[in-house]
């Protein structure tokens, strides 16, 4: 090569020199343009950028692994097996091509749509920036079954393409140290390497990604084939998420968008946006058209599906707990700033929107479980943040209150300062409350009466509910700040009573009325039940006069034995024998009595459980037998049958299998709840009744006084004559006949209540203002219940139950409340 | 004791230590407010008869 010819040309490469030295001088003098910041991002960045190029080539379809390796001095390289970067001379600038990649601003592939449809690098300056500010940087390329090596330091190639030998792969191998003149911090961090590549290998399926440490040797591999869905999953690993991750991909002329949501219990949105494989922390127009999508789609879907009946939700509401990761892959993307903080495309934001809208609204049809956890997610939402404002304004209400030295209208507060002598009465009903605040000590007890609010809704329907009034005045006599959950310290210096009393009827409306405070205080002022503040009143539901004494007795059960104890006093039972007998007249003392009438009082619930099955005594005793009644109820073809035994059982179902010529199918007791003509033919239905064991067992045990089976039941007239009495039960000069044993306990209570006046109280307003300090205001005689955790606990539950939150609970509930309670005693807590 | 849900979104609970549970007995401040919101909107009503209607049970559960 002579002079003479390459003059032309070396002028030319030297003209294209003294650009690449500005250029890289420009990157030099101002890296934050290229890369960001010279920190740590900026540091990172370089790595990113060398990344970007591969992946654009495997997006190309021509590279299938990236691996980046982290040495000990502090250099990096980054190597893929794609096509590696031609070395050939560059036809305009004359030089390897390798060359013009790694040092030419404003050259490269990268320019030519055709060469790569979409890019995630600088668009082609990211290689450039590399080498401008690295120290040393050297370019491996194994192309055409060669390998060539070019070495570059601070953004100027310091060797010409050399090849170094045989290659049997291709691929492009970028090492480089940055330059400490450039950067403050050199050390490249392998968590955030790792963080960046994972991402890159969930956004690009398929590509196999391995980070290497020989510092610390370590290892990372990824590869990923379940896209932006597995992406989107292993976001919220650490999150209770509440349906499958939901995928949505579309491609629209040149624009492709992918993007995979899931919503989490969590509050925040998180949302990761990228544009062509570039992360844009802002966000940018594909963020504000995802957004768009999703009210757009999850507001129409809740509306015509009634889902807004508590709140309407707004923008953010559907944004609470979502997790989402949006692609788009686009031929020109535009940014802001070099280093890609926003995307900047106008038609990406429709573009996004409407793919959103539809292929949501179409999931959201085809999976309506999914839509409704999802809808449920934004509705609560939305109240939430209704509920904030208003509790704001709540607290602000009542400080303004309490700032001007007013309380609730309708509260008699207590003459005291002294917060720990002092005494709220919640107290159900005007009425009530008027005989509580005339009855109290008004040096220490405050009276606040709160009128639950029947709603006649519907016919035979009376609900009750606190109303509004009633809570904020509850809020504000209280005093505690709804808002502080722990530090009781605080709740305590703002409580202005000690104790907080509920205090309603002994009736059902008095009970919602209880369950709803217990439920309220348990839900939003935990710390008042913890600490054991709050109390429920017992005032009593019997009112007794006897000789001009008055008394007070607070439940059923206490009032029946007080009226048994004096009704057995003195009292005998004559056990007479059955006509045409011989046997002898049997007396019972007081205290046989006494044992009889626990007997019989468990038969009567044995005897009852027994009724509510529909089950009639009389029909079983005529099938007793030695004084027992028969256990099993068999149900075959429609007909009953009564056995003793499981033998007994056994045989009859052979018996009748042989006559039929088949085996019967074994039926449950649910199927013979059914009606005898409903049970199919060959169902064979065996029960076993246990309450039917229980009074067996009481049978046995009557025999042992001289009592028969029949002795339950009001014995048969015979032509018209009076029978014969078989009990009479005697109390000094009077006698009473009894019809049948069952009646012993309502009689020897009769026989109690004699000389006394029980008057029952229906409600807190039947009391005069000295009755109800006598029993439920005085501390001396009151009974207070203290509610626990653990009470309130169980009225949250009764509370949710009544509420009908699940239907069939309630029932349960209910019939369960049924059977075991005869008289409703809700005082009986 | 039964396994303890929260009372709005019924997510259930694991047990924590009552000073590291701020929002006891819910799950989140969001949920906790939700509630509140609940009783100043009057929507917690206890009573009727056997069989509430369809529209009497609250929003988030009628599965």
């Amino acid at each position: 090569m002579s002079q003479e010819v390459e003059s032309p040309k070396e002028n030319e490469y030297g003209s294209a020199n003294v650009q690449i030295l500005r250029d890289a001088d420009h990157i030099r003098r101002r890296p934050g343009v290229y890369i960001g910041d010279t920190g740590v991002n900026g540091l990172h960045h370089c790595v990113y950028e060398i990344v970007y190029n591969s992946v654009d080539e495997a997006l190309a379809g021509f590279c299938k692994s990236i691996q980046v390796h982290i040495y000990v001095d502090g250099s990096i390289s980054i190597k893929d097996d794609g096509r590696g970067i031609p070395v050939e001379i560059h036809p305009q600038a004359g030089k390897p091509t390798l060359e013009v990649v790694m040092t030419t601003v404003g050259a490269g592939a990268k320019f030519d749509k055709g060469s790569y449809k979409v890019s995630a690098g600088l668009h082609g300056m990211g290689a450039k920036a590399v080498t401008a500010l690295s120290v040393w940087l050297e370019a491996e390329v194994r192309r055409g079954g060669r390998t060539y090596v070019m070495e570059f330091e601070r953004g100027k190639a310091t060797t010409q393409v050399k090849d170094i030998g045989a290659s049997t792969t291709t691929g492009t191998r970028i090492k480089f140290k940055p330059d400490h003149e450039i950067f403050k911090n050199l050390t490249f961090c392998f968590d955030t390497i790792e963080e960046r590549l994972r991402e890159l290998a969930f956004l690009n399926s398929g590509i196999a990604f391995s980070l290497t440490d020989d510092r610390n040797a370590k290892s990372e591999n990824f590869c990923y084939t379940g896209g932006l869905g597995e992406f989107v999953k292993y976001l919220n690993r650490n999150q209770e998420v509440i349906h499958q991750p939901i995928f949505l991909a579309r491609q629209m002329d040149d624009v492709k968008v992918e993007c995979a949501l899931q919503y989490t219990r969590e509050d925040e949105e998180r949302v990761r946006c990228y544009a062509n494989n570039a992360y844009n922390p802002v966000g940018g127009t594909h963020l504000s058209g995802f957004r768009a999508g999703l009210t757009r789609t999850l507001g129409s879907y809740g509306e015509k599906n009634g889902f807004f009946k508590n709140a309407r939700p707004v923008g953010e509401d559907f944004r609470t707990g979502v997790t989402a990761v949006v692609s788009v892959h686009h031929p020109e993307p535009q940014f802001e700033s070099q280093n890609k903080i926003r995307l900047l495309n106008a038609d990406v934001e429709a573009t996004v929107a409407s793919a959103v809208s539809e292929l949501l609204g179409k999931y959201l049809e085809e999976n309506p479980k999914e839509a409704k956890v999802i809808l449920e997610m934004a509705a609560n939402a939305a109240e939430a943040r209704e509920a904030a404002s208003k509790a704001r304004k709540a607290i602000r209400d009542r400080k303004n209150i309490l700032s001007s030295g007013g309380l609730p209208g309708k509260l008699f507060d207590c003459t005291t300062r002294k917060r720990d002598e002092s005494e709220l009465f919640l107290v159900e009903g005007d009425s009530a409350g008027g005989s509580a605040e005339a009855g109290r000590d008004r040096m220490y007890q405050a009276v606040l009466p709160l009128r639950g609010k029947p709603l006649n809704v519907e016919k035979a329907r009376l609900e009750n509910l606190l109303a509004n009034t009633e809570i904020c005045s509850l809020i504000s006599a209280i005093g505690v700040d709804i808002g502080n959950q722990l530090d009781y310290a605080a709740v305590k210096e703002s409580l202005r009573y000690n104790k907080i009393i509920i205090m309603t009827d002994a009736d059902v409306d008095g009970q919602h009325i209880r369950t709803l405070l217990l439920t309220f205080f348990y839900r939003q002022m935990a710390q008042l039940v913890e600490h054991g503040h709050i109390h429920v009143a017992r005032p009593p539901l019997y009112k007794v006069v006897y000789k001009k004494q008055v008394r007070y007795v607070s439940s059923i059960p206490e009032m029946q034995r007080e009226l048994l104890d004096r009704g057995l006093e003195n009292t005998t039972l004559e056990v007479l024998p059955p006509s045409g007998s011989k046997a002898q007249r049997l007396t019972l003392s007081s205290e046989r009595l006494k044992t009889l009438l626990q007997i019989s009082t468990r038969l009567e619930d044995s005897l009852q459980t027994l009724e509510k099955r529909g089950l009639a005594l009389v029909d079983l005793l005529n099938r007793s037998l030695q004084g027992a009644l028969p256990v099993f109820r068999v149900r075959l073809s429609g007909a009953e049958n009564w056995f003793f035994n499981l033998e007994e059982v056994d045989a009859f179902r052979k018996e009748e299998e042989k006559k039929a010529g088949k085996e019967f199918v074994a039926g449950d007791e649910d199927q013979a709840a059914a009606a005898p003509s409903a049970i199919p033919h060959e169902l064979i239905i065996v029960q076993e009744l246990h309450e039917i064991r229980e009074i067996n067992a009481a049978l046995t045990e009557l025999a042992a006084f001289s009592l028969l089976p029949s002795d339950l039941i009001s014995p048969v007239r015979l032509a018209g004559r009076e029978p014969e009495p078989r009990l009479i039960l005697v109390h000094g000069e009077q006698t009473k006949n009894l019809q049948h044993l069952r009646d012993l306990s309502f009689e020897i209570r009769r026989i109690g209540e004699k000389g006394m006046t029980i008057t029952r109280f229906k409600g807190l307003g039947e009391m005069d203002p000295g009755e109800l300090w006598e029993t439920t205001l005085d501390p001396e005689k009151r009974i207070l219940m203290q509610i626990r955790l653990d009470d309130a606990f169980k009225a949250d539950e009764m509370f949710r139950t009544l509420m009908g939150e699940k239907v069939e609970p309630r029932r349960d509930f209910i019939n369960k409340y049924a059977l075991q309670v005869k008289d409703i005693d809700y005082h009986g807590a | 004791m039964n396994q303890v849900r929260c009372p709005t979104c019924q997510a259930p609970m694991s047990f924590q230590a009552r000073s590291e549970w701020p929002d006891f007995p819910f799950c989140s401040l969001k949920c906790r407010r939700v509630d509140l919101n609940r009783w100043f909107k009057e929507s917690y009503r206890v009573g009727g008869d056997e069989s509430p209607s369809e529209k009497d049970l609250p929003a988030e559960d009628d599965s």
